[in-house]
Order: structure tokens, then sequence, then C-alpha cells
């Protein structure tokens, strides 16, 4: 199970991408779970995490996040514009798998 | 053009960090969320209790019987959403101290009581005035004690902070049930927070201000809100969002951190102006803002750019975003088109996409302050609300309002129609190319 959390403002746009993610795993066959929080959420929620995704819109909140990251031991990165701005689910989830390790 | 640019998103990035992870603009903003639900509440009740042509269909009693009934949801919601804010300021500050978070809720509360006015002027019928005790003005607890109530929410949870690190707190003995110890522990320091705004508010009593409340009114609420109101300051709050956004950092949660005071409070007075039924004092408000200039698809208005692409779109590439971006553009979620036309970064779009927002203020303003448009009724709509709905129902359930945004959308529309046009050959040529290409 890959719990992958994504964050934007209000978890309004990241959410648009969690179904795409959701189609896209499914068709994998990867059992995941994937949700999408207002960045205020995001430390909370880290911990049942095992990668943070940020919206690209949010990016100078990477560093604030990366501390609690740290902390949890998961690792995080922003999403890539392109991705997001195409709703590509698909590249989206390898991008969190790739950064989960496997 | 690459340079200059990259020279700005270095100059912009650090400013949004600091603007939007700074504790006191962090707390603010999620105090303002606190108090959210409950303003759209109250916004709700607003509207059902203004229908449109009910105050015709029913008499003039059942009308105001009607309205009586449904006043208090409002009333103890968005007229006092100054108290929330408060609470939610508190709260949060602390909380980022990884304090017991509630007792900065209730401390800051209480701070500002202490330094509010606690009598009303009742005026008699033979026309004397008596000052009557024990009350507090719910006015000071909405627009007018805004300013005062977010600073006293700083200062009291950063005292409270100060005091409980300071050790001063009750220890007690183990056995002690943990609840019960920690109600002690926060004693001392919500005691010696409150007595420092005792102290201030005695002071203050000798001086002609009064109270605290009339002082931060009257030299920085005042003046700043008045500035606020004004078309400039505007402009330039809207020209930053969108600076911000294109270079793909969220401008409005950077720029309403810094603006959200004011328009707040400018929002409370017109609304109590509309529920008193006379003129409304404001034309920009938050609503002005979120739903006249951002919420028409989105920042940059970007509902408009979506009928362009399906109007004149021609390549593959933007008849998929137009697809993609419809259904969360009609509830003014745009980052698919931000960033799939992209905007973000895109030299070509940077004129209409700074342009038209500000051109929409000016007519939009223009057309409010000379009366042709209501003016925004105070009523916190949604911002995911669609437009022409939102509109109509931000100026208190008045068609103009949806006219308004229409009219917008055509502004918009026809700034965009010249570069939707220019990206769109490109896009199609290149495409073309590409299956040539391919073929070939």
């Amino acid at each position: 199970m890959k719990r992958i959390l994504l964050a934007c403002s209000a978890g309004m746009s990241t959410s648009l991408l969690v179904s795409k993610m959701k189609e896209a795993a499914e068709a994998k066959g990867i059992e995941a779970e994937i949700w999408a929080v207002a960045q205020d959420k995001a430390p909370s929620e880290m911990e049942r995490a095992d990668v943070l995704l940020i919206g690209p819109q949010m990016r100078f909140m990477k560093k604030k996040f990366a501390v609690t990251a740290e902390e949890v031991g998961i690792p995080l990165d922003i999403i890539d514009p392109m991705s997001y701005g195409r709703v590509d689910g698909e590249a989206v989830l390898n991008k969190a798998l790739e950064l989960i390790g496997e | 053009m690459n340079r200059f640019m990259e020279i700005l998103e270095n100059v912009l990035l650090p400013v949004a960090d600091k603007l939007n992870n700074n504790r006191y603009l962090t707390a603010l903003r999620n105090g303002f969320m606190v108090a959210l639900p409950l303003i759209i509440f109250g916004s709700i009740f607003v509207v059902i209790a203004n229908l449109p042509f009910l105050d015709k269909a029913i008499s003039e009693d059942a009308y105001a019987a009607y309205q009586a009934a449904l006043g208090p949801a409002s009333a103890a919601t968005l007229s006092i959403m100054g108290l929330f804010v408060i609470i939610g300021i508190g709260y949060k500050l602390v909380e980022h101290y990884k304090g017991e978070a509630i007792y900065g809720g209730v401390v800051a509360v209480a701070s500002f009581l202490i330094l509010t006015p606690q009598t009303i002027d009742f005026v008699t019928s033979e026309g004397a005035t008596e000052a009557v005790g024990g009350v507090i003005p719910t006015s000071v607890l909405g627009a007018q004690g805004m300013f005062l109530g977010i600073f006293t929410a700083f200062i009291a949870a950063e005292l409270y902070r100060f005091f409980t690190q300071k050790n001063l707190t009750i220890k007690m003995p183990a056995g002690v049930p943990d609840a019960v110890a920690r109600s002690f522990s926060a004693l001392i320091p919500i005691a010696l927070t409150l007595t420092v705004f005792l102290v201030v508010r005695i002071l203050f009593s000798f001086t002609k201000y009064d109270t605290v409340q009339n002082f931060i009114y009257t030299l920085i609420q005042a003046p700043l809100t008045e500035l606020g109101s004004g078309l400039p300051a505007t402009i330039i709050a809207v020209l930053l969002i969108q600076l911000f956004w294109f270079f793909g950092l969220h401008g409005q949660i950077i720029i309403n951190s810094v603006f959200d005071p004011i328009w707040y409070a400018l929002n409370d007075e017109n609304l109590a102006a509309f529920q008193a039924g006379t003129d409304l004092p404001n034309v920009v408000t938050k609503q002005f803002i979120d739903t006249f200039i951002v919420g028409i698809g989105g920042s940059g208005m970007t509902l408009a750019v979506i009928i362009g692409i399906f109007l004149i779109g021609r390549s593959r590439q933007l008849k998929e975003l137009g697809k993609l971006g419809a259904p969360a553009g009609i509830f003014n979620v745009n980052e698919p088109i931000i960033f799939g036309l992209p905007i973000i970064m895109n030299p070509l779009v940077l004129i209409p996409w700074l342009l038209a927002p500000v051109v929409v203020a000016i007519v939009t303003y223009i057309a409010m302050s000379t009366g042709m448009v209501p003016r925004p009724a105070g009523i916190i709509v949604p911002w995911t609300t669609p437009a022409l709905l939102s509109g109509f129902l931000a100026t208190g359930n008045n068609i103009m309002g949806a006219v308004m945004q229409a009219i917008n959308i055509v502004i918009v529309f026809v700034i965009w129609w010249p570069f939707l046009k220019i990206m769109d050959k490109q896009y199609y040529e290149n495409e073309n190319k590409g299956s040539e290409t391919k073929a070939s």
C-alpha cells in the first residue's frame, strides 16, 4: 500500500489530480491511497504518508514542509508544472513511486 | 527577456516565501479560515432574508417579521466575524509555538474584550443620553474591531507564550490528572497576559481616545481602510496577484494575507448598511475582488480564456486544454489553464494576463461608484460559486451583479482574443509540422 499525499492552497486543484492518479494507479494494478489537503494541513498529514507532492503554485512552501518531512522521514518534491497543467495523473503517480523508491 | 524573468523570479520567490511563511500572516490567514464557515452561513441567511420580489409578494408586516426571524443567523456570525478571527489567530499562533492552543484562542478574546468599550450610549425618549453598562456593542466585534482584534490576538498569544516559556506556571505534584494540571499550568500565563491588557486599558482611559478601540480605529484602521478602498491600491493588489501567478506562485494566498483585514472590514461596513437599508459606503470590498475580479474562472478571469479556446481553438493542444479546464474553471479552479496553456512564464500572454484584470477592476469600479451596478452588499459568497450566480448573490440578489460579471467576461475575452489567436496558430502549425515529418 502506497500512501501519496498532495498539498496545494485549498486542496482543490490537487484533488482534481488525485482522481486522475487513482485512475492511473488502478490501471497499473497498484494499491495506493492518494489524497490532497490544504497547505496548512500538510504537516500533520505527513505522518501517515509515504511521500509528499506539492502543487507548483505553492512551491515556496517546500522549505517549510521539508523540515517536517525530514522528521517523519518521507521524501517530497514539487509537481512538474506541465504535468500539473495537463492533470497528467500517470506522470505524477510515476514521480511519486520513483520518490518512494520502488 | 529570459534573463529578466529569472531576476524577477529570484525576487518574487523569497517574497512569497516570507509572506506565506511569516508566522503572523499565517496565523492571520488561518484565523480567517476559522471564521469562514460561520461567515458563509451568515451570508446564506442574508441572501435568504433578502429574496428578490418577496417584499412585493407578501405584506409589509409579514416581510418585516420574516426578516426579523432570520436576522439572528447573520447577526450571530457575519456581523461579529472579528470575534472568530481573533479566536482563530490566538489559537493558531499558540499552536504554532506548540502550546495549549485553545488557551491562545480564549486569552486573545478576553484581551480584546478588556480593551473594548463595555457601555453603550442609550438615548432616552426624552432625548437624554444615558450610558448603559454590562454590554458589549456588537459593532466592535465586527468591522470596527477588526484591526484591534488582529493586533490584540498577536500580542496576547505572544505574551501567553512568553509567560509560559518563562515557566511561570504552577507545577502540580505527580498523580494529579493531566487535564487538571493543564488548566492550572495555564492560569498564571493567562492572568499575567490579561493584566497587561487591563493596565493598557486603564492607561488609555486617561487619554482623549478613552479606549484603545477608538485609538486604533482613528489612527490606523480608518486611514488604512480608506486607502484600501481606493482604486489605486486595488489596482496594485490586483497587479501583484497576477504577477505572482505569472511566475506560477499562488498570488491570492500571498496578497490576501496582507489585504484581507482591510477588504473584510470594508465588506462588513457594507453589510451593516445593507441590513439597515442605507447606502452602501464601499465599492472595493472582499467581494469586489473575489467575485468581480477573481471569481470569473479564477485568477486572471480565465473563464473568458476557456470560452475563447472553444470559439477559436484549432490546435489539439488548446482543444484538449479547454476540455480539461472547463469543468474546474466553472468553479473558479484554474490551475489546469494556468499551468497548461501555459500562462506561467509565457511572455506571449503577459500583456492580457496583467492588463485584463486591471481593466475589469477599473470598469467595475466606475460602474459601481456611479450606481449603474449595485455595490457588493457584504455577503460572502464562497469563491467556488460559479460566475453570474456569484455576482447575483454578492450584490444582494441583484441581477445587475450578474450582468456586470457577464460584461467583465466580454472585456477579458476581447483583450485575450488576439493573443489567444497567435498562440493557437503557433500550436496548430507545430502540430501539423509534427505530423508531416512523421508522414514523410
